[in-house]
């Protein structure tokens, strides 16, 4: 197939509730990997270029949703979208923004409003599923440099994008890693997402869980392993609050 | 078999001279534990480590690789890719060396695989005689794995000033020859002295498995449905960790990344687990092993009667890595135990 005969795909990029950390390592990607710029074309991208343009197929959407309006924007991004792609923790788990959801919603919003809450129409935060379809996330605060590429490729391949469904245990054992139990440390490493390349434990911290907790974790020898670290219910809740409120609050567990 | 002796000062000699022709791998202190690794300086290697984190295998079959590209502009073309280099593996302990040999076979049976059987024609084994049981899980007495008598170019037995060296190989022959040319004949103390090493060795290491590990397949064959799988199930994290430490364990999974371009791709090979949720998932959407206690008994079943019976030696060579590395204490060794013990009650 000739290159003239393809065209480009069309990129946007758009971002509710978030810290835009993710956008920016999409920023740094394009200066790692040139031929992004030459695979796509993005047409719009506030965080990085006065691009404004809706005429799009792939929309990368980072940030939670809090508030019913942003519902609607994203539901326009999601009728003009082919593909819909959750970036980062924030779109895809609700990561720290979730954490206001553990609150009553008032307190929370005289909290941070002030005198001015009620100007302010917020929800408990949720992730972009939890009210549009999507299609494919890339998770972790922030995400990924090299697995934002690998996503990116799969999609203009037309194939399902590489996101593990296995634990960061993996990479870590991969990489020979000392295990962070073996050191006294605690490590959310065995039931969270992998793709990271466990660069936590690599570095010698134990994983956060981030990247959210995989399909099918086994909560109970969870608990023992971290109940053996000296962990307390309470201490194992905590740990998982940080990125992983949201769950926390739909299913009552951790 | 020749024997000859090499002062233990002189292996940080050897070990540097065959860095000028070989990439070494050795074991290297990382953390409180051990890890083969390639050596930039022979001061690094640390033959009094009890076990590496991960086996040598590293060496043979590393956990990525590239094994294909493909190019796609203006046409199609296939190239394998096999990255192979003249290596030597130093140190590597006699568990690994039992191993290694099962390795060499399952890469060689069928359709000999290129990249692995590359690397091993490449690769020279210097290794190691161990004193000591590296620590309460390992039960290499009871895989008859904790001596070798083949399987090394060279083998090295601690004499306490020096080593006794077992010449394995031609090849290992000539190595000692060209870098070690200060080795030479044992003299009569130094083989008295190596007699009384190795006796000294034999009661230090404890049997662990109850019974001959020679009737596990027996014992295995009437053991798929008992019950401790489903106990294993419940414990297990289905993390991998135990397959990815395990040095006879080879499964790899196939990963197609095309460049941004979309001119060019590469076809990597990673490790892969049959302990993780998707490994037995097929093309047509069924998962074959989707229950822990499935995939447990799977990985138990290969290493004690599986892999026997397509190659004639056992899975598991008593190492211990996965007992270490499992944080719910999953242990093969209470397993097949526990097993033995059910079926002996009666």
């Amino acid at each position: 197939m000739s290159k003239s005969s393809v065209a480009k795909p069309k990129v946007a990029f758009f971002d509710f509730a978030s810290c835009e950390g993710c956008q920016l390592t999409v920023v740094d990607s394009l200066q790692t990997h040139l031929d992004l710029l030459d695979a796509v074309e993005i047409v719009n991208f506030r965080e990085a270029a006065t691009l404004n343009g809706w005429d799009f197929d792939i929309a990368f959407v980072e940030g939670s949703i809090t508030r019913p309006h942003d519902e609607e924007r994203l539901k326009r991004i999601r009728e003009q979208a082919k593909i819909l792609v959750a970036l980062g923790a924030c779109a895809d788990t609700a990561c720290v923004n979730a954490l206001k959801n553990l609150q009553p919603p008032d307190e929370v919003r005289r909290y941070v409003y002030g005198e001015h809450a009620d100007w302010y129409e917020t929800y408990a935060a949720r992730p972009l599923s939890a009210v549009v379809k999507v299609d494919a996330v890339i998770p972790g605060c922030p995400i990924d440099q090299e697995e934002f590429v690998e996503v990116v490729k799969a999609l203009l391949v037309g194939k399902k994008p590489p996101i593990p469904d296995y634990p960061v245990c993996v990479e870590c054992k991969l990489k020979g890693n000392v295990c962070m139990f073996h050191i006294g440390k605690v490590c959310l490493g065995p039931v969270t997402r992998a793709g990271c390349g466990a660069i936590c434990p690599t570095y010698g911290d134990g994983c956060e869980g981030c990247r959210g907790i995989i399909p099918h974790p086994n909560e109970n020898a969870m608990e023992e392993v971290l109940d053996e670290a000296g962990l307390t219910l309470d201490d194992i809740m905590h740990r998982f609050t940080m990125f992983n409120a949201y769950r926390e609050v739909e299913t009552g567990k951790w | 078999m020749r024997l000859r002796v090499l002062p233990k000062g002189q292996v940080p000699d050897l070990v540097r001279a065959l860095m000028a022709d070989y990439r070494v791998w050795g074991p290297k202190a990382k953390g409180p534990q051990f890890a083969f690794e390639p050596l930039y300086d022979p001061a690094e290697m640390r033959l009094d480590y009890n076990i590496s984190i991960l086996s040598p295998k590293v060496a043979l079959q590393p956990p990525q690789e590239r094994v294909a590209v493909f190019r796609m502009d203006g046409g199609f073309t296939v190239e394998p890719v096999v990255e192979a280099e003249p290596t030597v593996i130093f140190g590597m302990h006699t568990c690994d060396l039992h191993a290694l040999a099962l390795l060499d076979r399952a890469f060689s049976a069928d359709f000999p695989d290129a990249h692995y059987t590359e690397r091993r024609q490449q690769a020279l084994i210097v290794s190691i005689e161990c004193l000591q049981p590296c620590d309460e899980h390992s039960f290499c007495k009871s895989m008859g794995t904790w001596t070798a008598d083949s399987g090394y170019d060279l083998h090295l037995i601690d004499l306490g000033d020096a080593y006794a060296v077992y010449v394995g190989t031609e090849a290992g022959e000539a190595l000692l020859a060209k870098y070690a040319p200060q080795a030479r004949p044992a003299a009569d103390a130094e083989v008295r002295r190596l007699n009384e090493v190795m006796s000294a060795k034999w009661p230090r290491f404890p049997h662990r498995l109850n019974f001959d590990a020679a009737e596990l397949p027996a014992l295995l064959a009437t053991a798929y449905d008992h019950p401790i799988w489903t106990e294993l199930g419940d414990r297990c994290l289905s993390c991998g960790s135990c397959t990815n430490v395990c040095p006879t364990c080879y499964c790899f999974n196939v990963i197609d990344s095309p460049e941004l371009s979309l001119k060019e791709a590469v076809r990597l090979r990673r490790w892969d687990s049959c302990q993780l949720d998707e490994f037995a998932r097929v093309a047509s959407g069924e998962n074959f092993r989707e229950a822990r206690a499935a995939r447990q008994r799977h990985r138990m079943f290969r290493k004690g009667k599986w892999l026997y019976e397509r190659f004639g030696e056992l899975g598991c060579v008593g190492c211990g890595r996965c007992i270490r590395a499992c944080l719910t204490h999953i242990n093969i060794v209470d397993t097949f135990n526990a097993i033995h013990a059910s079926q002996h009650r009666r």
